[in-house]
């Protein structure tokens, strides 16, 4: 009795990418900032002069140019009539299988970020507490509300 | 939409008169600061301050029971309970009975003393276990069963039966006598009460200048009586020994009276449409775990139980169980008394298949970890500090209990159910129903890639996050092939 289960692994959209990496200079800005701040009033006279906002600098420089882009190729998700499957990361790599029957209910975001970018995401939630939230983020919005209308109607026609 | 009439919602009722009674026991609890003031004052021989203060605080809080008592109408409706409370600020509560899990019936010593119970309606609502969703907080007991039946009986969709019809005694499915309540408590063990007397000597001790964890203390006490410092100093060893005795006796003792007043008496029974656990000496609980909310149960033992064939079982359900994810069904029982209690769940209780053991990577990817932590305590030991060895030897004692928890680690996967054992000394082997899975995870890392396995994780619904299902490592092949298996119900 082994269930197909959904391996045509969709990528999401690259716009996903950009909105990751103007995200991340958002984040890592202030940081670097902080850094600055901190290095010229405190450690300038010690042997760390400098080392700090270095640091961060290259971190966030990775962060923001290199990171979004690994991160999109190794988010992908599949689905076929019955089941979701969300696949991402390849240091801690995870693969995450959702079927349908077991939904409870089902939100899209839309962050004012990811509006620049039309990309939405899609929140799955289940009754368990391990995991009773699956996130699918960088879907074309239109995208996004196709399955979570698809996932609706199974849930319509198994509600129990 | 319909509109709610009137008469869906029954009539008016108030609480049992005798909640004013009821209602002492709590003012006794917040009462230590009257006691404490009282104490003072009459230290102080003000005994007219005295009298004052309890006079005003006894009328105080009749009178705020009073207007509670005179303001809380509940109302048992066709479909739902409905609480208004509230004098100033009124509030009006609908409890949909499609949406009780369950209704619990406790009984505190005052409670019992006057026939009465407190209604407590399960929601489900797991992320406010504190809140008090549906409580009616003194109700005479024959009322409080007759409404359990009702709701029950409202849920099914079925017009309730009079409450004389309920069967008080069904025979039992799992029942302990109180030998084997007082061999529950002697594992029980429990050193808790000596956490609190710490604490207690730490805030009194320097008020009193008397503190039993402070070696100054008995060195002092010892100094100023030479023969028994010469005693206690030439016997010392059994002095030590002593002490651990007594410190063994204390948290048996604890263990011994904990277990008893919670679960002396202790009686499962299968009712119609679920089981109904009856528990407790002063404080008497009774809570019903309806068949369909059960998700997944736990048989749980350690190395000295298991060698006298002891094991505990408990059933994950929706509802929350005295703050725990779990119900306990059976707290110590033999294996074949939890096999019955599964089996009248239509639950079995080993698996038809073979058990998988764990990949070796498992021990040794965790194992070099632990090798490598190992050698730097080693290194510093040689080099700087040597109590840094001593750090060395717990690490290698880890080791060795991780080889132990690999050996003890397997899972099986027969028609329907999922069974995980894990742990060497906390032993918990997890029957999951497929049916019940809420989602799959497989995840792996960097370090677990080089040794070829991954992690499997399964969702269930209710709980707590402490206690979650998952294969530690399974290779991934056999993790994908498991996976279809588990999804394709």
């Amino acid at each position: 009795m082994t269930a197909t289960i959904p391996d045509d692994i969709k990528r999401v959209e690259p716009g996903y990418r950009y909105a990751l990496t103007l995200g991340a200079a958002f984040f890592w800005l202030p940081v670097l900032l902080g850094a600055l701040i901190v290095d010229r009033f405190i450690l300038i006279d010690t042997p760390f002069g400098g080392l700090l906002p270095i640091g961060v600098g290259l971190i966030g420089i990775g962060a923001t140019l290199y990171a979004p882009g690994r991160v999109w190729r190794r988010l992908g998700y599949a689905l076929d009539d019955r089941l979701l499957r969300v696949v991402r990361g390849w240091l801690f790599h995870t693969d995450t299988i959702v079927p349908f029957v077991r939904v409870q209910h089902i939100d899209v975001r839309e962050g004012p970020l990811d509006k620049v970018f039309s990309i939405a995401t899609l929140v799955v939630h289940t009754a368990g507490t391990h995991n009773s939230v699956v996130t699918l983020p960088g879907l074309a919005p239109e995208r996004a509300r196709a399955i979570r209308d698809a996932i609706r109607a199974e849930i319509r026609a198994d509600s129990e | 939409m319909n509109e709610v009439t009137l008469d869906d919602l029954g009539r008016k009722e108030r609480l049992h008169p005798l909640y004013l009674l009821t209602g002492l026991g709590k003012v006794a609890r917040n009462g230590w600061g009257l006691i404490a003031g009282g104490a003072f004052l009459a230290f102080q021989e003000r005994w007219d301050i005295f009298v004052l203060l309890l006079l005003t605080m006894t009328g105080g809080t009749f009178v705020s029971l009073l207007i509670r008592w005179l303001t809380f109408e509940y109302r048992l409706g066709n479909d739902e309970l409905r609480i208004d409370q509230g004098l100033l600020a009124r509030s009006s509560r609908a409890i949909p009975f499609d949406r009780v899990t369950d209704v619990d019936i406790e009984q505190g010593p005052i409670h019992r003393l006057f026939g009465l119970a407190r209604v407590r309606m399960e929601t489900g609502a797991a992320t406010k276990a504190d809140a008090e969703e549906g409580v009616l907080d003194a109700v005479a007991l024959d009322r409080a069963e007759a409404i359990r039946e009702y709701v029950r009986a409202r849920k099914r969709g079925l017009a309730p039966r009079p409450a004389e019809v309920i069967a008080h005694d069904a025979p039992a499915l799992f029942e302990m006598s109180i030998k084997r309540v007082v061999t529950l408590g002697l594992f029980n063990f429990s050193l808790a009460i000596l956490a609190a007397l710490v604490g207690l000597s730490q805030t009194l001790g320097n008020v009193l200048n008397f503190d039993p964890f402070d070696p100054d203390f008995w060195a002092d006490l010892f100094a100023s009586s030479g023969a028994v410092r010469d005693f206690v100093m030439l016997y010392q060893v059994i002095a030590a020994i002593a002490g651990t005795i007594l410190l063994v006796l204390v948290g048996m003792v604890t263990g011994l009276i904990r277990t008893l007043l919670r679960d002396y008496g202790f009686r499962l029974e299968r009712t119609e449409s679920g089981l109904r656990r009856r528990r407790g000496l002063v404080t008497l609980t009774d809570v019903t775990i309806p068949d369909r909310r059960i998700q997944a149960a736990t048989l749980v033992t350690g190395p000295v139980r298991r060698r006298f064939g002891w094991f505990a079982l408990k059933l994950q359900s929706l509802a929350m169980d005295d703050k725990q994810g779990d119900h306990v069904v059976a707290p110590l029982a033999t294996f074949e008394e939890a096999a019955t209690i599964q089996r009248s769940l239509s639950r079995p209780i080993e698996p038809d298949s073979a058990w998988h053991r764990l990949p070796y990577g498992h021990f040794t990817s965790g194992a070099i970890g632990l090798l490598v932590v190992m050698a730097v305590a080693i290194g510093v030991g040689i080099l700087a500090e040597p109590l840094a060895f001593l750090a060395a030897a717990g690490v290698g004692l880890a080791i060795v209990v991780h080889h132990y928890e690999w050996k003890h680690a397997r899972w099986a996967l027969d028609d329907a159910h999922v069974f995980i054992e894990r742990g060497w000394w906390r032993q918990r082997r997890a029957i999951v129903p497929v049916k019940r899975i809420q989602s799959v995870d497989l995840t792996e890392n960097f370090w677990t890639r080089l040794f070829g396995f991954s992690r499997l994780r399964l969702g269930i619904a209710g709980g707590t996050l402490l206690d979650s299902f998952s294969i530690e490592a399974i290779a991934r092949a056999d993790a994908e092939a498991l996976r279809a298996r588990l999804v394709a119900a």
